[in-house]
């Protein structure tokens, strides 16, 4: 009967969506990094360490204010212990382990065993229990029983837990972690060596009423300020014997002193590399918008240059590490991946429909553009993608691949040689117009709902008093462009004016738009 | 002067793509190659070339003084070398050279070239505006490249326009419905955008040129009210 009800119970919470959906919403706030609502409970519980160690140092020689006192003792202690079992809880599901043993069992036509579910449920759970962080988040709560004088020290638990919520506490672990079996071997040397030399310097030191090393803790305190090279001077030998062990320890020491920093030193620099790339990315992820070029060559240079000087981001990916290098050099934010691998994505940890405006495959090879082409589109199909053509013959493929926009150069080269011997007033205008360093631009302003209440039509907007030409009116609804417009043409929202004349006059001009008061 | 011959050097995509766009524009496109192997495998007729061949000699049954040269090589360094063999040789004759990058576009102009079409550049630009003036870089692609009916023309103020002797800013440009002025042409000058400063206090005179917009019938229009007709000056160019 019981074990009837518990496996109801287990499938009626791995089934039910409110329960799934309440789990999931503390996991994402308690362990997703993705999670845009976790840093605000990090810096919540970062704020609570500090004023528990704050409280701690302050009450060393001053009375604490008796209200301070209980929030640090009991309300703090109360909101790590509910977070305590918040992760306990999200750590693993026993529902999930209890379901699925119940449903192996069937299968085979065997009785359910719970006692085996269980048996799983407690190793899994235990293992989370002695993990580092579960213990350190433990013996955070104990301050509770503050009364034990004893157990106050373990609000220096609390200062552990900041690990848990600052990042680049992580990375130093991680980057430490690394090195785990040189450090254990360290940890060893230095173990023994302060043994021996402990041993040695109390049978030599011990009996000599002049010595100051008496105990064999005087001995061991000796041995590791002598090894660490910090040598206090407070105790030291007087013996011969003494001093010819001390020589030894030095030496030792030396030896331990200079194993350690090669050890840190080489940790970091082995990940000095990942450690940026990770930095590069959270950095990414932060982004609102950018273009991803896929693909450093000559084309991507150029346009990645315009793109920045028009105030946007630009992320590159290529799979060459001297282009990458490349373009960090010109001052990209550049990554070593492979555009066409879908693994890339998945690290570059981004949304591609909400962060990216457009992907740019620019690499000089229409296979590889093919390729980093499906790769998007398997990942999302409406992000625009736009691609370099070097053969016409590929035109179809890159179309089937679903690139929005073909650029071949070839064509373009054809059809500049046409206008400039046909056409050579309007090329020279519109490049004058397209150039980036010439002072007359051409640019299109959006029309607000704040424009059209404001300045119903053409004839109110008063560009000439600005000295901006207006060459036009984009009409989005019916997606043509009205030359020239009539005074009395209506501006609807979502319209573009295509206006010609100095930078900072239509800047002026777009401001006064978006700023006139009603009737002002 | 009307430039009835298109003069091709090198044979690549680039020159397919210009003998394509040129074939109706003008009389006769002649197709020079440095490789044997090219008048072999196409089918356009290809004449050969050599660096070291004296032009003057080569190009005796070419009237240069109506020819126009595209040096489109995909070596640059030899590009650089056939655009300044070509100008020792013929002072006048009109030179489009294509360049891989900004470097050789210096070069290319230095050796004489008259227009220098920078591929990366090119490129680049268009591809920037495309994603950041969509719009614009729409209505300009139209007016480039003849899908739509508006036009960019210049027109030469004559002895007899009205528009003589006339300070620009006084002048009531809403009376030629149709059309915008979008600037004003010092003789062997750059240009000048309508509102500048400089073309405000501006009086014009004869030989200044006025760059307008609109569609062809308006901007004929125009031209029968003002007096005046479109003029193109290759010596213009500036890159």
């Amino acid at each position: 009967m019981l074990k009837r009800w518990i496996l109801d119970f287990a499938y009626f919470l791995d089934t039910s969506k409110s329960y799934q959906k309440r789990k999931r919403f503390f996991y994402n706030i308690l362990e997703n990094s993705k999670n845009k609502y976790k840093k605000y409970v990090d810096i919540l519980m970062m704020m609570l360490i500090f004023i528990s160690v704050g409280v701690l140092i302050r009450e060393v020689k001053h009375h604490v204010d008796d209200q301070l006192m209980f929030f640090s003792n009991y309300i703090i202690s109360f909101v790590f212990f509910i977070e305590y079992m918040l992760r306990f809880w999200v750590s693993s599901s026993i529902s999930k382990t209890i379901v699925a043993r119940a449903e192996h069992d069937t299968f085979l036509h065997r009785e359910v065993n719970l006692l085996k579910a269980f048996k799983q449920v407690g190793k899994v759970k235990l293992t989370y229990m002695f993990s580092p962080q579960a213990l350190i988040d433990l013996f955070a709560i104990l301050p509770f029983f503050h009364e034990l004088r004893l157990l106050r020290i373990f609000i220096l638990f609390r200062v552990f837990k900041l690990f848990r919520y600052a990042k680049s506490f992580q990375t130093l672990a991680s980057v430490l972690a690394t090195k785990k079996f040189e450090f254990l071997t360290l940890g060893i040397f230095a173990t023994v060596v302060i043994f021996i030399s402990s041993v040695l310097i109390y049978v030599m030191e011990g009996n000599n009423p002049n010595s100051p090393i008496s105990t064999l803790f005087d001995a061991i305190y000796w041995s590791i300020v002598t090894i660490s090279t910090v040598g206090y001077g407070d105790m030291v030998p007087v013996t011969r014997d003494g001093r010819f062990v001390a020589l030894l320890v030095i030496m030792a020491g030396i030896s331990v002193l200079a194993f350690t920093t090669s050890l840190f030193v080489s940790a970091f620099t082995e990940k000095l590399d990942e450690i940026k790339e990770i930095k590069t990315i959270e950095d990414i992820t932060k982004l609102k918008k950018f273009y991803l070029i896929c693909g450093y060559e000559n084309v991507s240079r150029e346009v990645a240059r315009k793109l920045l000087n028009n105030n946007n981001n630009v992320i590159v990916i290529d799979e060459n590490a001297h282009r990458i290098e490349k373009a960090k050099e010109d001052g990209l934010t550049a990554l070593n991946y492979n555009p066409g691998r879908l693994e890339s994505y998945d690290k570059l940890n981004i949304d591609i429909k909400r962060q990216i405006k457009a992907v740019l495959c620019l690499r000089k090879n229409d296979i590889e553009n093919v390729y980093t082409a499906l790769t998007i589109r398997s990942i999302n199909k409406d992000v625009p993608l736009l691609s370099l053509l070097m053969n016409d013959s590929n035109r179809k493929k890159l179309d089937f691949a679903g690139i929005n926009t073909i650029v071949y150069p070839q064509e373009l080269i054809g059809l500049i040689t046409k206008e400039l011997v046909g056409k050579p007033v309007a090329f020279e205008v519109i490049h004058e117009l397209r150039s980036e360093n010439a002072n007359v631009k051409i640019d299109e302003l959006g029309i607000t709902q704040r424009i059209v209440d404001n300045f119903p039509t053409v004839g109110e907007l008063g560009n000439k008093d600005f000295r901006v030409v207006l060459l036009g009116v984009y009409k989005q609804s019916y997606d043509r462009f009205y030359f020239n417009p009539l005074d009395d043409t209506l501006l609807e929202v979502g319209d573009y004016l295509l206006v010609v004349g100095y930078k900072v006059f239509i800047l002026e001009f777009e401001k006064y738009l978006h700023t006139k008061v009603k009737n002002g | 002067m009307v430039k009835t011959t298109a003069l091709i050097f090198g044979y690549n995509k680039y020159a397919d793509e210009i003998v394509t766009n040129l074939k109706d524009k003008y009389e006769q496109i002649r197709v020079f190659s440095l490789s044997a192997d090219d008048i072999q495998n196409s089918e356009t007729k290809i004449e050969l070339f050599d660096m070291s061949d004296e032009w003057i000699e080569v190009m005796t049954d070419v009237d240069m003084s109506s020819s126009m040269a595209f040096c489109v090589l995909e070596d640059t360094a030899e590009n650089i070398f056939l655009t300044i063999s070509l100008r020792a040789n013929f002072k006048e004759l009109t030179i489009i050279a294509i360049a891989s990058n900004k470097e050789s576009a210096n070069k290319l102009k230095m050796a004489g070239a008259s227009k220098v079409i920078p591929l990366v550049e090119t490129t680049s630009d268009i591809i920037a505006n495309m994603l950041e003036k969509p719009i614009s870089n729409k209505v300009l692609h139209d007016i480039l490249y003849e899908k739509s009916a508006l036009k960019i023309s210049q027109i030469r103020i004559n002895k007899e326009s009205t528009f003589k002797n006339e300070q620009l800013t006084s002048i009531d440009w809403t009376r030629y419905n149709g059309i915008i002025v979008l600037s004003v042409m010092h003789e062997d000058t750059k240009s000048e955008f309508i509102y500048s400063s400089k073309a405000k206090n501006h009086v014009l005179r004869e030989g200044d040129m006025i760059v307008v917009v609109g569609y062809e019938a308006d901007i004929q229009e125009f031209e029968k009210k003002i007096g005046s007709r479109r003029y193109v000056n290759w010596n213009h160019w500036s890159w």
